[in-house]
C-alpha cells in the first residue's frame, strides 16, 4: 500500500545523508524500504519526535507562566483536561492512588492523541498508523503496569495473582492468565493501530473521490475516532493498573 | 523533579530516537508471489462477515444503553461513557479482522 511522505521526510532524510552519508544497504533493508528508496529515519519516527515537539511547544510556554490569580486561557483548558483524567483515574484505580499514575496516562493520552489527529493534516502522517509505534506504546503501558504491581506488592505476591482466586487451579489458570496478558499487549497494539491506519486510508480515499466537499464527514469521524481511541487506550492501561494494584483482602 | 533530570531524561530520549531505526525492523517484503482468486473472495468474506457481527453487537448496545437512559436520565453520564468504551471494544473485533484481510490481500 503506497504511502504518502509528510513535509519533513525529504527534507530530514537529505541533511541526515548530507551529514553523515547515504545509509548502507544491509540498514536499507532492516528498515523495510522498498527498491530505490534512501533514508535514515522512517515517517513514523519523524511524525513522532514532531509530536513530541508540537506538544513541547503547546505545554512550555504554558508551564512558563502558571498563575492561580489570572490563568489564560491556554492554561484553563490545559486544567480542563488534566481535571477530567484525574477524576477518571480516581473512579478507576482508587481514590487517591489513581493521582499518583496521573504523569504516565497524561503522557499517553496527550501523545496518542496527538499521535493521532495528525492523520488529518495534509502535510503530515500520523504515527500510529505504523505497528512499529503502537507496539511501542503498548509494550510500555505492558512494562508500566507489571512494574507497578511488582513495586506496590512484591514480586511473590504479584505472581501469585497469576494463580488465580484457588490456588489449586494454578496448571490451568496460570497459562491462561499469561495468555490474556500477552493478548493484552496485542489488542492495545492492533486495536490503535488498525482504526487510525483504517481511517486515514479512507480519509485518503475520499479525497481521491472528490477534494472538497465529501471527506468532511470522514474527517469529523476521524477527530472523534481519534480522540475516542486515545480514550480508550488510556481506560484498558487504567484498568490494567488497577487489576495489578489493588491488593485482595483475604 | 529538578532541571538535571530533565536534561538527562532529554538526551535519554535523543539517543532512544536515533537508535529507534535499529530496532525498529519491518520485515523486508519479498517479491509478491502469484494473486490466487480466492484471496480477494477470503478478504472480503472476512471483512463482510466482521462487519455484519460487529453491527449487530453494536445495535445491541446501544438500544440497551438507550432504555437505560429512558429509564434513569439522571445516570445517562456513566452510561454514555461506558456506552463508548463498550462500542469501541466490540470495534476493536472488527479491526482484527480487517487488519486480517488487508494481510490476506498483501499476499
Amino acid at each position: 500500500m503506497h504511502h504518502e511522505h509528510s513535509f519533513l521526510f525529504e527534507p530530514l532524510n537529505k541533511l541526515l545523508i548530507a551529514v553523515f552519508g547515504p545509509p548502507s544497504q544491509k540498514y536499507l533493508h532492516l528498515m523495510g524500504a522498498e527498491h530505490g528508496q534512501v533514508f535514515w529515519l522512517p515517517d513514523h519516527v519523524i511524525m513522532a519526535a514532531f509530536a513530541v515537539l508540537v506538544i513541547a511547544a503547546i505545554v512550555i510556554p504554558v508551564r512558563k507562566r502558571l498563575s492561580v490569580e489570572e490563568p489564560s486561557h491556554l492554561q484553563q483548558s490545559l486544567e480542563l483536561v488534566l481535571s477530567g483524567l484525574s477524576s477518571l483515574l480516581d473512579d478507576v484505580i482508587g481514590p487517591g492512588l489513581g493521582k499518583t499514575f496521573m504523569p504516565f496516562i497524561g503522557a499517553l493520552a496527550v501523545f496518542i492523541f496527538t499521535c493521532n489527529i495528525f492523520g488529518l493534516f495534509f502535510f503530515l502522517q500520523p504515527p500510529t498508523d505504523n505497528t512499529s509505534t503502537t507496539f511501542a506504546l503498548s509494550i510500555t503501558a505492558f512494562l508500566f503496569y507489571n512494574i507497578v504491581g511488582v513495586r506496590k506488592q512484591g514480586l511473590f505476591r504479584y505472581l501469585r495473582h497469576f494463580a488465580g482466586p484457588v490456588v489449586l487451579l494454578a496448571p490451568i489458570m496460570v497459562p491462561i492468565e499469561i495468555i490474556s496478558h500477552l493478548a493484552r499487549v496485542l489488542s492495545l497494539a492492533l486495536r490503535l493501530f488498525g482504526n487510525i491506519l483504517g481511517e486515514h486510508t479512507a480519509t485518503g480515499i475520499f479525497f481521491g473521490l472528490f477534494p472538497f466537499v465529501i471527506p468532511w464527514p470522514m474527517m469529523g469521524l476521524g477527530i472523534f475516532g481519534s480522540l475516542i481511541q486515545a480514550f480508550i487506550f488510556i481506560m484498558l492501561t487504567m484498568a490494567y493498573i488497577q487489576g495489578a494494584v489493588v491488593v485482595e483482602e483475604h | 523533579m529538578s532541571r538535571r533530570f530533565a536534561v538527562v531524561a532529554l538526551v535519554l530520549v535523543t539517543i532512544a530516537l536515533v537508535a529507534a531505526p535499529a530496532m525498529a525492523q519491518e520485515a523486508g517484503a519479498a517479491a509478491a508471489p502469484q494473486k490466487n482468486m480466492w484471496q480477494f473472495v477470503g478478504a472480503a468474506f472476512a471483512i463482510a462477515i466482521a462487519a455484519a457481527a460487529g453491527a449487530l453487537g453494536d445495535g445491541r448496545s446501544i438500544a440497551a444503553a438507550c432504555d437505560a437512559m429512558g429509564r434513569n436520565p439522571g445516570g445517562a453520564g456513566p452510561i454514555r461513557i461506558t456506552l463508548i468504551i463498550g462500542l469501541a471494544l466490540i470495534e476493536s473485533l472488527v479491526i482484527y479482522a480487517l487488519i486480517i484481510a488487508f494481510m490476506i490481500l498483501a499476499g
